[in-house]
């Protein structure tokens, strides 16, 4: 029993404080290196201190902060109860992004309110949480129906479609995971699952092949970036796959373009690696500071680079630590959920969360494609910031509301 | 521990999940051990192939002095005004947003004037004919680029009150393929024009200042042709293996000492390290290696005697050819080699516009022949002077007596040919038909038996024929006909007569008619003439011979009685009145000398305007061979060799005679500071 925060009701800690520190450790970290990422250029380009992004950071974070301890108010039952209304909303917002969505390099993910932007993606995915969670939590028996079971995945099917529209493969990509650890932990029987994922992976073996090594003639339609994308991840070669029978001019100017394409990740692992055990000092990595990590990415969805080239072997394991602390300490919250509701929330945030971070890393050191997938409160972005203090703001509320021993 | 409780849950849903998540951060920290520990050598190896560029600089180079340590070539600042775009990157990206928003909005503006008239939305189609596409993007960077250099040219041009030319052309190659190298406004920038930039210097963007070394030649034209010059050239020397990103103007000796001795002069280069962002610029820099200076070269050039000589050469006719030689008697050293016409050292590396047209017109006029060392590079035939061989030849056989008297009608047959003299019909004993330089008595002496022979043998002695490597690659070898060639059945009488006059199969180099003179000077002793004394450090220290000091080649191996009877006949050449050299003479000195004309044929006849004169020399005259100095001049198209060579050497025996003063002060005032120092 734990002698701090003592209440009444004798239950231990209102709030699990371990987890509330490793939120606020990575804060800081995100701070710090959001302003290392960005000085280089706001400063250089002299831009006045309270408009510069990581002062930006500090006040997303702010209002992070006040929204989930809003969230914490209510029980979480009263939550779920409007978890359809939020999955509704949230699905329309989808669909209006991809009709009044600013398209940026060939993708409508934000819709632009004036001085922010509003990325839906990141709100679908935690209004699918609370209704998945809600329409699962029904007597266990229940899930033995196939008819459930594929509403289940038809409630996982439309935001994934909408999404993977913008398109936005990686936060459609999150999604999936999410939506089959949930069935998993509500008790969907196993074999529904295995026979759904086998199939999947099945196809998905069949697509990958098809999309890398099949003949010209026969390629399925697909936007040629994304094919490009897949095409550095598996390492193929460009002029191999686009014109077999090109001339040398021509294969040269492939080479180019693959170059140019992994760039990114090559400049990222350059950095990563170049860390070393302890970094080279904040502020003091250079490929920050020379402007080889990409400029659009370097305090989003590369932020991790910065962290990695800056404070080395040392500093990734920190920030890993960090997110260990998390993710168990969410796991400890679904055990000790009062009901199968909170259980469910609970591992739907934690799968979010996981999935985001080992995607966002992975793809810092070309163990993943890249997709544009942030780095949870590390990431710059009001959005990605607010969903996931959101998120975590569901999980104290249902350790707040947990098991009374 | 946090971790472990949840692995031993009762919820296998949950344990199950705890061990994905525990498994899936496992292998990123297996995945980040990899990339940043094990392979963090290679990724910052990387990191610099991408961001540092290697520069190789070019080391200062080695001066080139004269026996007394006066310099002839050295270097010196030049002030260079560059463009440095990483001071102007922000200016460039400011003037690009700019264009780029206006050209979106007049790309927009077409668009809803084409929508109006069609009435309706667009296709794709017909969008993209609208869209700002990357190439348009890619010219207005460039144009953006372009404009903001040329508005800091012109800001620099208000800021010196002179117009600065912009080369649009040239700043795009050099931003294109070095921009980590600063692009050059104004080069060599006058002390005003310093002056003025330094001071108002404090405000521009992407200007600066750079000092450079540059080959500096203060005596302009002084000895050019011995000195040579550099041409531009950045290529690795022999032993050099570095491979470098950038090199820096460098400079190849081409002829002369400079050519010769390039690779002691140029020292070593060094390397230095630029570190650049991911747009090419320049961040920061570090010397990795410096350069090391290279070596002086010091020659056995006297410069006042050099000075002397070329001026004495120049004024002895307008448009002067021709070449002199001043010699040490007594061991080969070069004291002056002068060739006229002559050039501009300076200007050879920073043409002086005003005149450039006229010079590149000059510097390849064949007629002209102004690359050429006319001291070693040019055959000429000797004419007259080629008398003195005959006679050392005639003497040494006992082939005549100097005393008997030779009656002359002013020309000779041989065979069928007449060949005329310069001197009148007369009698003429030994001394007068060489102070006169009777052709008459010379053939006669030469067509006596065995006397060719001896010829061709004193000819060897003195290597005529054959080169005496002084200038390597710039020198001529001459023609002297060898023991075969005489003894075959081709040679006729005739060409023992030419022979005899120093025509026909014979050519000869200043230089080498320097060492013949030495060699009667100094009692036959026929040296390697030498005109580099030693190569030293830049400090001074160090210095190696480049070649031993009075090196002898070969001896004349002529008797004294033969050295005695030359010796009187070439000083009356010079001390009497019917001398044709009277003109060398100089109060204080006995001077010996020999003048000649060789005839020239152009297209088969020849040409009184092209004759070479000559005039070779020795003083001060000693019976015991001391005599220090050899002076050879020779000028092509002159009136004769007494009339246009001869006060050539008497002005350089008036700055000998000078230099002998100093010397002797010197040794006086030495003696008298270590007496004071006992």
């Amino acid at each position: 029993m734990n002698a701090i925060g003592l209440q009444l009701n004798d239950r231990g800690p209102r709030m699990d404080y371990l987890q509330i520190l490793s939120i606020l450790g990575l804060m800081a970290i995100s701070v710090a290196f959001v302003y290392s990422a960005t000085s280089v250029n706001e400063l250089a380009s002299e831009v006045v201190w309270f408009k510069q992004s990581y002062f930006k950071q500090i006040i997303w974070f702010s209002i992070g902060l006040s929204a989930a301890s809003a969230v914490c108010t209510v029980d979480y039952h009263s939550l779920t109860r409007w978890s359809m209304v939020a999955y509704g909303l949230t699905v329309a917002s989808l669909v209006l992004v991809l009709v009044v969505g600013r398209s940026v390099y060939g993708a409508k993910r934000w819709i632009d309110l004036g001085s922010f932007q509003f990325q839906p993606s990141e709100f679908a995915k935690l209004a699918f949480i609370m209704a998945q969670a809600s329409f699962l939590s029904r007597p266990i028996d229940e899930l033995r129906s196939t008819r459930i079971f594929w509403k289940s995945i038809g409630m996982m099917a439309l935001p994934f479609l909408l999404i993977m529209k913008e398109p936005d493969l990686g936060s459609a990509l999150v999604l999936l995971p999410t939506g089959l650890v949930m069935l998993y932990a509500a008790g969907t029987p196993r074999r529904y699952i295995l026979q759904l994922l086998g199939a999947a992976g099945l196809l998905a073996f069949l697509f990958m092949a098809e999309v890398l090594y099949a003949p010209p003639k026969f390629r399925i339609h697909m936007q040629e970036y994304q094919v490009r994308r897949l095409l550095v991840y598996f390492g193929r070669n460009y002029a191999d796959y686009f014109g077999p029978n090109a001339a040398e001019g021509e294969r040269k100017k492939f080479q180019e373009q693959q170059f140019n394409d992994s760039h990114n990740v090559r400049q990222a692992l350059i950095a990563v690696g170049s860390g070393g055990l302890l970094g080279k000092g904040w502020r003091q990595g250079q490929q920050n500071a020379l402007g080889f990590l990409p400029q659009a990415g370097k305090h989003n969805d590369f932020i991790f680079s910065v962290i990695a080239e800056e404070k080395g072997f040392v500093g990734s394991v920190v920030v890993i630590t960090l997110y260990a602390v998390i993710l168990f300490s969410g796991i400890r919250i679904a055990g000790q959920a009062r009901d199968r509701l909170g259980k469910l929330l609970a591992v739907g945030v934690v799968t979010l969360i996981f999935s985001h971070v080992f995607i966002n890393i992975g793809m810092n050191i070309r163990m993943m494609p890249v997709t544009g997938v942030p780095l949870p409160l590390l990431s710059y972005g009001g959005s990605s910031v607010l969903g996931s203090l959101i998120a975590m703001g569901i999980l104290q509320n249902i350790h707040m509301y947990r098991k009374a021993y | 521990m946090l971790i472990f409780d949840e692995l031993r849950k009762d919820d296998p849903q949950l344990r199950f999940i705890a061990g994905v998540v525990l498994l899936g951060l496992l292998i990123l920290v297996g995945g980040l051990w990899w990339v940043q520990l094990i392979s963090s050598r290679h990724f910052q190896e990387k990191l610099e192939t991408q961001s540092i560029r290697t520069i190789r600089i070019p080391a200062i180079r080695g001066k080139i002095l004269d026996r007394e340590g006066r310099v002839l070539a050295e270097n010196r600042p030049t002030y260079n005004i560059n463009l440095y775009v990483e001071g102007l990157s922000k200016n460039f990206q400011a003037a690009y947003a700019e264009r780029v928003k206006q050209l979106k909005k007049i790309m927009a503006a077409k668009r809803a004037e084409r929508r109006q008239q069609l009435g309706r939305d667009l296709t794709k189609l017909e969008l993209k004919e609208f869209a700002v596409t990357e190439s348009m993007k890619n010219t207005l960077q460039r144009e953006c680029r372009t404009e903001v250099a040329r508005s800091a040219t012109a800001d620099l041009s208000a800021r010196l009150q002179q117009p600065v030319a912009f080369d649009e052309k040239k700043f795009q190659t050099k931003f294109d393929k070095a921009r980590v190298l600063p692009i050059p406004v104004l080069d060599n920038i006058s002390p005003a024009q310093l002056a003025r930039f330094e001071e108002q210097s404090a405000s521009i963007p992407g200007l600066d200042l750079e000092v450079q070394s540059t080959r500096y030649y203060p005596h302009g034209n002084l000895g050019a042709h011995l000195i040579g010059y550099l041409v531009h050239n950045n290529d690795n020397t022999e032993d050099e293996t570095g491979d470098y990103n950038y090199r820096l103007a460098d400079y190849l000796g081409q002829v002369g000492i400079e050519g010769i001795f390039d690779k002691e002069l140029r020292g070593t280069a060094g390397q230095k390290f630029v570190v650049v962002n991911y747009l090419g610029y320049r961040q920061s820099e570090s010397v990795f290696a410096p350069s090391q200076t290279g070596q002086n070269v010091v020659l056995t050039i006297d410069y006042d005697i050099q000075r002397a000589a070329e001026t004495a050469l120049f004024k002895s006719q307008a448009n002067v050819k021709g070449a002199v030689v001043v010699m040490d008697a007594q061991n080969g050293d070069i004291l002056a080699m002068a060739s006229a016409p002559s050039f501009d050292l300076n200007h050879r590396i920073h043409p002086d516009p005003a005149t450039k047209a006229a010079e590149d017109q000059r510097w390849l006029d064949e007629d002209i022949g102004l690359q050429r060392n006319r001291a070693t590079y040019e055959n000429y035939h000797p004419g007259s002077i080629f008398k003195i061989v005959v006679a050392m030849a005639g003497l040494e056989l006992h082939a005549f007596d100097p005393k008997a008297v030779f009656h002359s009608d002013g020309y000779i047959m041989v065979g069928k040919r007449k060949i005329g003299d310069t001197a009148h019909a007369g009698d003429f004993d030994f001394d007068r038909a060489l102070a006169k330089s009777s052709n008459p008595y010379f053939i006669n002496l030469g067509l006596q038996p065995g006397v060719l022979e001896k010829v061709v043998n004193l000819g060897q002695k003195l290597h005529l024929g054959e080169r005496t490597d002084i200038m390597p690659a710039q020198e001529t070898r001459g023609n002297f006909p060898n023991p075969r060639i005489v003894e075959s059945d081709a040679w006729r009488d005739g060409d023992t007569a030419n022979l005899s006059i120093g025509q026909g199969y014979i050519d000869v180099t200043p230089i080498q008619m320097a060492v013949m003179t030495a060699a009667v000077a100094n009692g036959g002793k026929v040296f390697w003439p030498r005109v580099v004394a030693r190569v030293e450090n830049s400090d001074g220290s160090g210095g190696m011979e480049a070649k031993p000091v009075g090196h002898i080649r070969d001896y004349l191996g002529v008797s004294a009685r033969t050295f005695r009877i030359l010796h009187e006949a070439m000083l009356k050449d010079t001390e009497s009145k019917e001398g044709t050299g009277h003109a060398a003479a100089v109060a204080g000195w006995r001077v010996a000398g020999k003048t000649g004309t060789a005839q020239v044929e152009k297209n088969g006849h020849v040409d009184k305007s092209a004759q070479n004169t000559w005039f070779v020399s020795f003083a001060p005259y000693t019976p015991d061979y001391k005599a220090k100095y050899v002076v050879v001049a020779t000028v092509e198209g002159g009136v004769s060799g007494g009339a246009t060579c001869a006060p050539i050497a008497h002005d350089i025996y008036l700055a000998l005679q000078e230099r002998e003063t100093r010397l002797e002060q010197q040794q006086v005032k030495s003696r008298t500071s270590l007496a004071t120092l006992k």
